[in-house]
């Protein structure tokens, strides 16, 4: 019977949130912004710098009109070679009177020591420096070969590109890009630490209002607290695994097709390959998140059980938060050396596991038996948190007023 | 047949305050049964103890013959609780198909039901809003169906009237009427004697946690120290007559001058026939003639002491 409540519970919870219209904005926009993840860096990289308008201050003689050139043809940039007396202050007004935005000053020596100086609005840019780095060293270096006299093809054997490209791999699967590998694992332990939050949150907060609103009197004459936790907890988690679900899939389709896609909006994809996201890193995802869902949204719900009112969450929380964030902070450490001790010891502890280890795993960083053995640690803590948060909840959803404390719950623990 | 509910020896402590002190009492089935007190009392306490929402330090509670207070026996009960509270956002027709099923029906019977009980209460309209958009004796209305849905045998109703306004009293008290006829049991707590009064059938008062008394009205009212005095109005010039009917100790017992503006005098008389003969045989001119009955106030008043009926105790957080 109490098996059929916690149903009862659990429905209520799941049809409330899948039925309200933030929950569909957001299950079918957030696929949008991954989409947009991909594609708008490289709009960005393709577009953004195209039609820059720009003077050069050249002192050498040679290099000013060459570079104008290559950059007017390579990026479609609007160069103008003003003489080579003009003041700075000339250039930095025409910048403030946006008639320009920027001009790089290339002084008498460039040639042999190049250290040129860009100075404009645009260019915090990643972009606009690249260019000018590529465009400025393939001048310099003709300039150069003109100095020594090489012939072209002696300048073409000598100049030629240079490319190292990092592939990522451990030794098992094919290589993917380290950029794009980064990305991916850093996306997915993004959202699990975004959904497990929300979603946690989510379940406190329906805690609390269960109490102000008093409708807690009527549900504890009827289910017990333990079922009405857990089925609090299931319906709510099942609105977060739609969620995840449909993200993720979409997510996997739009990094299988991204070849496609970039190409409607006419982009060649070929600078940035991501791996593809396959089944079985997002069984592995699914699979953590149900279980760190459990883990913080039990503690969660003991919180909200702690606490008479809205204004309260915020301090008790707090606990809870910080280990989440804490294991945000972790993402670079991870990623940085996916199979270090540092890795190993943080996707093991049960805090930050969920969030962690998938990400390990997409980097290669984690055996199947690594990822078997941080889920089993999980998994038993998660059946103690849920069964610790039970005990508190029971006791706290009738209790308002005051705040429980420390000694307070210990007792509640050991009823 | 068995009670309904029995209660024996109940104690709840919380800290250092005792709630509850070693009370009991039996309520038979088909009566409508009220625990008295003044705010503090412990009444609260109690109720939900049988609910099954905190548990007694010791004592026993039975419902229904042998059932313990819990999941099973929770379908068999209704309840109001004192702090009422439905989820604002939910629609009026969800919510009680909710609260329906978690009573242990099945969706379609609640829903059914749940559309009758709002016909009846004229919500039938109101059915799709959210209970937000609803004015608060609408959400009262609503309360009662969702206790109501699953015809419970046993019916707990904490301080119903706090906060209901005379024609939703009405209403209530229909409902309790009929639940009565059709022998199933309602177990109320209130500290409002006049509106007790109208519906009680057997009845406990708790004061400071303990059980004060307990029985069916009548027997409280026998009890009672102002049960057996007869109060006397005279017309004018009726006193001196009276007075020498009276000086006759066969045919009162004790007597004493009224504190009230409506009568006289107040005996207490072997033969209240006998003694309204001989009054009338001496040509005395009555304005009055009653056998008193207390009124719950005064029983309770009697019971509790009057500082007791006033204060205003804080119920434990719990």
């Amino acid at each position: 019977m109490s098996m059929r409540n916690t149903w009862v519970i659990a429905r209520r919870e799941l049809l409330e949130r899948v039925k309200s219209k933030w929950f569909v904005a957001i299950t079918l926009l957030g696929p949008i912004f991954m989409v947009a993840l991909v594609v708008v860096p490289a709009i960005i990289s393709a577009k953004s710098t195209s039609g820059a308008r720009m003077d050069i201050v050249d002192q050498t003689g040679v290099l000013g009109e060459p570079l104008a050139k290559k950059l007017h043809d390579d990026y479609d940039w609007i160069v103008n070679v003003v003489p080579k007396d003009t003041p700075d202050q000339t250039e930095l007004d025409k910048i403030r009177d946006d008639k320009i935005n920027g001009f790089l000053t290339i002084p008498a020596g460039a040639v042999v020591f190049s250290n040129v100086l860009y100075r404009g609005d645009n260019a915090a840019s990643q972009y606009v420096g690249a260019y000018l780095q590529k465009a400025m060293t393939e001048v310099v270096f003709d300039a150069r070969a003109d100095l020594v006299k090489l012939t072209r093809e002696q300048r073409a054997a000598m100049l030629g590109d240079v490319n190292v490209v990092p592939m990522h791999t451990t030794g098992e699967a094919e290589g993917s890009s380290g950029l794009g590998s980064f990305l991916i694992a850093y996306i997915l332990a993004f959202i699990l630490y975004m959904v497990i939050t929300l979603y946690g949150v989510n379940v406190m907060r329906s805690v609390v209002q269960e109490k102000t609103s008093r409708v807690m009197e009527f549900l504890v004459a009827v289910v017990k607290p333990q079922s009405l936790m857990s089925g609090k907890i299931l319906g709510v988690g099942g609105a977060a695994l739609i969620q995840l679900t449909v993200w993720l899939g979409i997510g996997a389709i739009t990094l299988a097709y991204r070849t496609e896609i970039l190409g409607a909006f006419g982009i060649d994809s070929g600078q940035s390959p991501l791996p593809p996201l396959d089944f079985f890193a997002v069984t592995i995802t699914l699979v953590y998140f149900i279980l760190g869902y459990f883990f913080y949204s039990a503690m969660y719900a003991a919180v909200g059980a702690m606490v008479s009112s809205e204004q309260d969450t915020q301090q008790v929380q707090m606990p809870v938060t910080m280990l989440l964030v804490i294991g945000v902070m972790c993402f670079q450490l991870i990623a940085s050396s996916p199979r270090g001790g540092a890795a190993s010891v943080m996707t093991m502890v049960p805090f930050w596991s969920p969030m962690l280890m998938p990400m390990r795993f997409v980097l290669g960083g984690a055996t199947l038996g690594d990822v078997a053995l941080s889920l089993g640690i999980l998994l038993v803590s998660t059946i103690l948190v849920v069964r610790a948060a039970a005990k508190i909840y029971r006791v706290g959803v009738l209790l308002y007023g005051k705040r429980p404390s420390v000694r307070e719950l210990v007792r509640w623990l050991r009823y | 047949m068995s009670s309904a509910l029995s209660i024996k020896g109940v104690v709840k402590k919380f800290g250092n305050h005792v709630a509850v002190d070693d009370i009991s009492f039996e309520v038979p089935r088909g009566v409508v049964y009220g625990i008295l007190g003044p705010n503090g009392a412990g009444k609260s306490t109690t109720l939900r103890m049988i609910n099954d929402i905190i548990a007694p330090d010791r004592g026993e509670i039975k419902i229904l013959g042998d059932m313990a207070p819990g999941v099973v026996a929770a379908q068999k009960m209704g309840y109001l609780p004192e702090e009422r509270g439905l989820y604002p956002k939910m629609k009026v027709g969800e919510i009680i198909e909710f609260m329906g099923e978690l009573r242990g029906l099945k969706r379609a019977e609640a829903k059914k039901r749940g559309a009758a009980w709002m016909e009846r209460l004229g919500l039938t309209k109101w059915m799709g809003n959210k209970v937000q958009d609803l004015s608060k004796g609408m959400q009262q209305k609503v309360q009662f169906a969702t206790a109501l849905l699953h015809e419970p045998e046993v019916l707990i109703l904490d301080e119903p009237w706090s906060g209901l306004d005379p024609i939703n009293a009405e209403v209530l008290r229909e409902i309790v009427g009929e639940i009565r006829e059709s022998g199933r049991t309602v177990l109320f707590s209130t500290h409002q004697m006049e509106q007790a009064e109208k519906i009680v059938d057997a009845l406990c008062i708790i004061a400071r946690g303990k059980l004060v008394a307990s029985g069916t009205l009548r027997e409280l009212k026998a009890a009672s120290s102002a049960a057996g005095w007869i109060a006397l109005g005279f017309a004018e010039g009726g006193r001196e007559k009276a007075d020498a009917v009276l000086a006759d100790a066969a045919l009162i017992s004790d007597r004493r001058e009224s504190e009230e503006d409506d009568h006289d005098i107040e005996v207490t008389a072997p033969d209240s026939q006998r003694l309204l003969t001989a009054l009338i045989g001496a040509g005395v001119a009555l304005r009055k003639f009653e056998v008193i009955t207390p009124s719950l106030h005064q029983i309770f008043v009697e019971r509790v002491g009057p500082e007791a009926a006033v204060a205003e105790r804080e119920e434990p957080a719990a």
